[in-house]
C-alpha cells in the first residue's frame, strides 16, 4: 500500500514516499517518514514488512555512520547500494529474512553524479533513471517512461513527481495522505513543500 | 609449555567478546532467556494454540477485545482505557486494569495478551530504572518505546501479541507518546486508539480534538471517548481508567463505572438518542 | 623475586600492586603530551605531534585526535596501536546506543564506556592493559554545558576544567593550575591551550594540533597557519614580558634580551601569514 517513488535528475535525485500509516484499515499517522539519511549525500526509501523496514532502515544507517566516523569520509553511494544489497542477500537465507523493498537517492560528490538505486526484498539491485515500489509501479511507470527525459532539471522533475502524484490520488482506491518528498544533491538532503 | 600459553591467551578473547554487550555495553540485552516449555517448537506451538484467525478453534484464546486511547494536549497527555477482557464471546473479567504503570513517569497501555503486556512493560520498568541509574537521569519516552520495541521484535512471529502505547514524561519535561506494537511496529503521534474499538474512539477523539483543550475538556474527551466505544463494541466495557500526565508524573483520575456514565450522558446530555428508555414501539 | 608477579598479568602483588598496569601507566608517560581545556560553551583538545622522520607523510599521518562520534572528540597519549582500538570499540558503541535508544551518547557515558573497556583488560587473563589515557571532549545533545574527562589504563575516570596527559604532563598540569580561569572565551581559551602546550613542545606551531567543538557545531580542527599566529602571539608576549622584566633590571641587559628573543620565533615561522 505504501508509495515509494524516485526520478534522477541532472544533478539531482527527487525522491518521494507516501505519508500514511497504516494499521489495519485504520490510519494511524498521517505525516510518517519512511526514510532515513544514511549520511550527507544518500537517502534510503523503505517499505514492506512492519518492523523489518525500520529495523533494516536504522541497522544500515548505523553502519554508515560508523563508516564516516571511522574514515573521516561517507561511503560513496554505489558502495551503499552494494552494501545495501549483500546484507539484504545475507539475510535473505537466514532464519528470519528482512522483507524489505527500498530506494536509495544519493549524490556522489567525487564524480559529481546524481545516483537512483532500485532494490527489492530479494536482494536486486539496479541503478536506474527513475524508479517504485508497490502499487506507485502501476499507476506512475507509465507516466515516467513517457514524459522522463535525460539531463532534467530541478523544476522539470519536480513537475513529474507532481504528474505522479496527482495520478495516484486521481486513481489509487486508498488514500495515502500525499507524499513526502525529499531532494538529494551536492548541498545534502532537503524536503520539497507541496505534495499534501 | 606453548599449550598452556595458548590455553590462557586464546580464553579472554572469547570472554571479553562475549560479555561486551551486556557489561560496558548499553546494558540491554537484546533479548532476554528464560525457561522454555517442554515442546519441540515453543513458538509454533504456541501459534497454533493462540491463533484463532487460522483456527477458529484454537484451546487458548488471548485477549483481544479492547479499547485503549492516549493523546498529547497543551497540558500533557491524557491515557483512557476500558476494563473489560473477553475470551472469545465469554466476558472474563470487567475489572481489569489496562494501564500499566511503568514508574511515576511512564504509562502503557494493554492491548493483546494481558500476560506479555503486563510481563514486558514490567521488564521495561526495570530498564528504565537502570537507564536512569546509569545515566544519572530520566529516559526519554523515545528510548523507552525503543528498547521496548526491539525487544518485541526480537521476538517477531513467535506468537507475542501486544498493541501498547507508552506515554509520559522524560528528561527535561518533554512528553512522548509512541505506538508500539508486537509486528515491530513503532510510531510517535499525538493522538492514537488501540484495540477492537478503536475506530469508535477515533470517531469522537477525532471530533473533538484540538491542542488548546484545558484540563478538564481532555479529561472529559478521553472518557468520552471510550464510552463511545465501549457502547457500540462488544467487546469493550465494564470501567473506564483515566489518567493525566502533566510535567512531573502522571496522575490517576478514577476507575469509573461506565453505566451510569452513560446514563448520565444520555440523561443529561440528550446524547444516544437511539436508545429509547421506555417500552412502547 | 619481584619478577614473577612482573610475568603473570593482572596478578596483585603482596603489597596490592597491578604491576601490569603501572607498566601501562608508564607507556602513558612516554606518550606525547595532550592537553584538554573548559572555556564558557567550548571545549579545545590541544596535542603535542611527534616530530616527522624525513621522508615521513605527515598530511595523512594518523592523528591523535579523533571522532568518537560527531559530538565526541577523544585525544589520547600512549601506544598509538593500543588507541586506534580502544577508539574503534567507543566509535561502535556511539552508534550502537544511537540505535538502541534514539539518542546520542552522553559524554559521560562515552567515557564510562571507554574506561568500562579499560577495566575489562586488567582483570581478564592473558590480555595486557590498554596502553594510554584518554581525553574525552564534547557537549551533551541540546546542552551547552563544555564536558571534558579523563580515562586510564586502570580503569579510572575522571572529570576536569583542564588537564594534560603523557609526556611532562605534570609540568603542563602545573602551568593550567596557575593560568585557568573560568568561563574564558574562545580565543582564550585556544590560546591557553596553545601556552601550555608550549611548555613543553619545543619545535613550536608544526608540531602542535588543536581541535574544538562548540554546542551542536561539528568539530573544528585549527589550520597550521591559525595555530602558528597563536604561537607568534604568544611568543611576542614572552618576549616583551622578559623584556619588561630584564628592563627592571638595567638597559644594557633589555636589549641583549629582545635580541635573542627574535630568532626563536624567526626559526619557528617558515611563512608570512599572520593574523592578528
Amino acid at each position: 500500500m505504501d508509495v515509494l517513488l524516485g526520478i534522477r535528475g541532472k544533478d539531482f535525485v527527487l525522491i518521494g514516499t507516501s505519508k500514511a500509516f497504516l494499521h489495519g484499515i485504520t490510519v494511524m499517522k498521517a505525516t510518517d517518514d519512511k526514510t532515513r539519511a544514511l549520511n550527507d549525500h544518500t537517502l534510503l526509501a523503505f517499505s514492506g514488512e512492519a518492523g523489518d523496514t525500520i529495523q533494516f532502515a536504522e541497522f544500515i544507517q548505523a553502519n554508515t555512520q560508523l563508516y564516516t566516523m571511522r574514515h573521516s569520509s561517507d561511503l560513496p553511494v554505489a558502495a551503499v547500494a552494494a552494501f545495501v544489497r549483500s546484507e539484504l542477500a545475507s539475510s535473505l537465507r537466514s532464519r528470519h529474512p528482512y522483507t524489505v523493498n527500498m530506494l536509495i537517492g544519493g549524490y556522489d560528490t567525487k564524480s559529481d553524479t546524481p545516483m537512483l538505486y532500485w532494490l527489492d526484498y530479494l536482494a536486486s539491485s539496479t541503478e536506474i533513471p527513475y524508479a517504485a515500489h508497490g502499487y506507485a509501479q502501476y499507476y506512475c511507470m507509465s507516466i515516467l517512461d513517457a514524459h522522463y527525459k535525460k539531463g532534467m532539471n530541478v523544476e522539470e522533475v519536480t513537475g513529474l513527481m507532481r504528474d505522479c502524484h496527482e495520478e495516484l490520488r486521481r486513481r489509487m482506491p486508498i488514500d495515502f495522505k500525499g507524499l513526502r518528498v525529499k531532494i538529494v544533491d551536492k548541498d545534502g538532503v532537503r524536503e520539497v513543500e507541496g505534495f499534501d | 609449555m606453548d599449550a598452556l600459553v595458548s590455553k590462557y591467551a586464546a580464553e579472554p578473547e572469547l570472554d571479553i567478546a562475549e560479555e561486551d554487550d551486556d557489561e560496558v555495553g548499553t546494558g540491554l540485552p537484546q533479548s532476554v532467556s528464560f525457561t522454555l516449555p517442554p515442546i519441540d517448537h515453543p513458538a509454533k506451538f504456541l501459534r497454533a494454540m493462540t491463533d484463532d484467525h487460522a483456527n477458529p478453534s484454537a484451546p487458548i484464546k488471548l485477549k483481544h477485545g479492547t479499547t485503549t486511547l492516549a493523546f498529547k494536549f497543551r497540558g500533557g497527555v491524557i491515557v483512557c482505557t476500558d476494563s473489560r477482557a473477553t475470551q472469545g464471546s465469554w466476558i472474563a473479567s470487567q475489572t481489569v486494569k489496562k494501564v500499566i504503570e511503568i514508574n511515576p513517569y511512564l504509562l502503557g497501555t494493554m492491548a493483546g495478551g494481558a500476560a506479555d503486556c503486563q510481563y514486558w512493560l514490567t521488564y521495561l520498568g526495570m530498564e528504565c530504572r537502570l537507564h536512569q541509574l546509569r545515566h544519572k537521569r530520566l529516559i526519554s519516552v523515545a528510548a523507552a518505546s525503543k528498547i521496548l520495541a526491539n525487544l518485541v521484535y526480537s521476538y517477531k512471529g513467535m506468537g507475542l501479541s501486544m498493541g501498547t502505547m507508552l506515554t509520559g514524561v522524560g528528561h527535561g519535561g518533554v512528553f512522548g507518546l509512541y505506538y508500539v506494537d508486537s509486528d515491530g511496529n513503532r510510531v510517535e503521534g499525538n493522538l492514537f486508539c488501540v484495540g477492537s474499538g478503536a475506530t469508535f474512539a477515533y470517531g469522537v477523539l477525532d471530533r473533538g480534538y484540538q491542542w488548546e483543550l484545558t484540563d478538564e475538556e481532555a479529561l472529559e474527551l478521553g472518557r468520552r471517548s471510550i464510552l463511545a466505544a465501549t457502547h457500540r463494541d462488544a467487546y469493550s466495557g465494564g470501567y473506564i481508567n483515566l489518567y493525566h500526565i502533566k510535567e512531573d508524573g502522571w496522575v490517576h483520575h478514577g476507575f469509573n463505572d461506565t453505566n451510569p456514565i452513560f446514563w448520565k450522558q444520555k440523561l443529561e446530555k440528550g446524547e444516544f438518542q437511539n436508545v429509547s428508555t421506555t417500552l412502547d414501539a | 623475586m619481584a619478577g614473577s608477579y612482573d610475568r603473570a598479568l593482572s596478578v596483585f602483588s603482596p603489597d596490592g600492586h597491578v604491576f601490569q598496569v603501572e607498566y601501562a601507566l608508564e607507556a602513558v608517560k612516554r606518550g606525547t603530551c595532550a592537553v584538554g581545556v573548559k572555556g564558557k560553551s567550548i571545549a579545545v583538545l590541544g596535542c603535542e605531534k611527534r616530530s616527522a622522520v624525513k621522508l615521513q607523510d605527515t598530511r595523512i599521518t594518523p592523528s591523535k585526535i579523533g571522532l568518537v562520534d560527531s559530538h565526541v572528540c577523544l585525544a589520547f597519549a600512549g601506544l598509538n596501536a593500543d588507541a586506534r582500538i580502544l577508539i574503534d570499540k567507543a566509535r561502535v558503541e556511539a552508534q550502537s546506543h544511537r540505535l538502541t535508544v534514539e539518542d546520542p551518547v552522553t559524554i559521560e557515558y562515552i567515557t564510562k564506556y571507554v574506561a568500562g573497556v579499560q577495566q575489562k583488560y586488567t582483570q581478564s587473563g592473558g590480555v595486557r592493559p590498554f596502553g594510554i589515557s584518554t581525553l574525552i571532549i564534547g557537549f551533551d545533545p541540546n546542552d551547552d554545558t563544555p564536558r571534558l574527562y579523563q580515562t586510564e589504563p586502570s580503569g579510572i575516570y575522571s572529570a576536569w576544567k583542564a588537564n594534560a596527559i603523557g609526556r611532562s604532563s605534570k609540568t603542563v598540569r602545573e602551568f593550567l593550575e596557575r593560568n585557568f580561569k573560568e568561563d574564558m572565551d574562545r580565543e582564550e581559551t585556544i590560546k591557553l591551550t596553545v601556552k601550555s602546550l608550549l611548555e613543553v613542545v619545543q619545535t613550536g606551531a608544526k608540531n602542535i594540533e588543536i581541535a574544538l567543538m562548540a554546542p551542536g557545531k561539528k568539530v573544528e580542527y585549527l589550520e597550521a597557519e591559525k595555530i602558528e599566529s597563536y604561537v607568534k602571539e604568544i611568543e611576542a608576549e614572552k618576549a616583551a614580558e622578559a623584556a619588561k622584566k630584564k628592563g627592571g633590571r638595567g638597559g644594557a641587559s633589555a636589549s641583549t634580551a629582545t635580541g635573542t628573543s627574535t630568532p626563536i620565533g624567526g626559526t619557528s615561522t617558515s611563512g608570512g601569514v599572520t593574523g592578528s
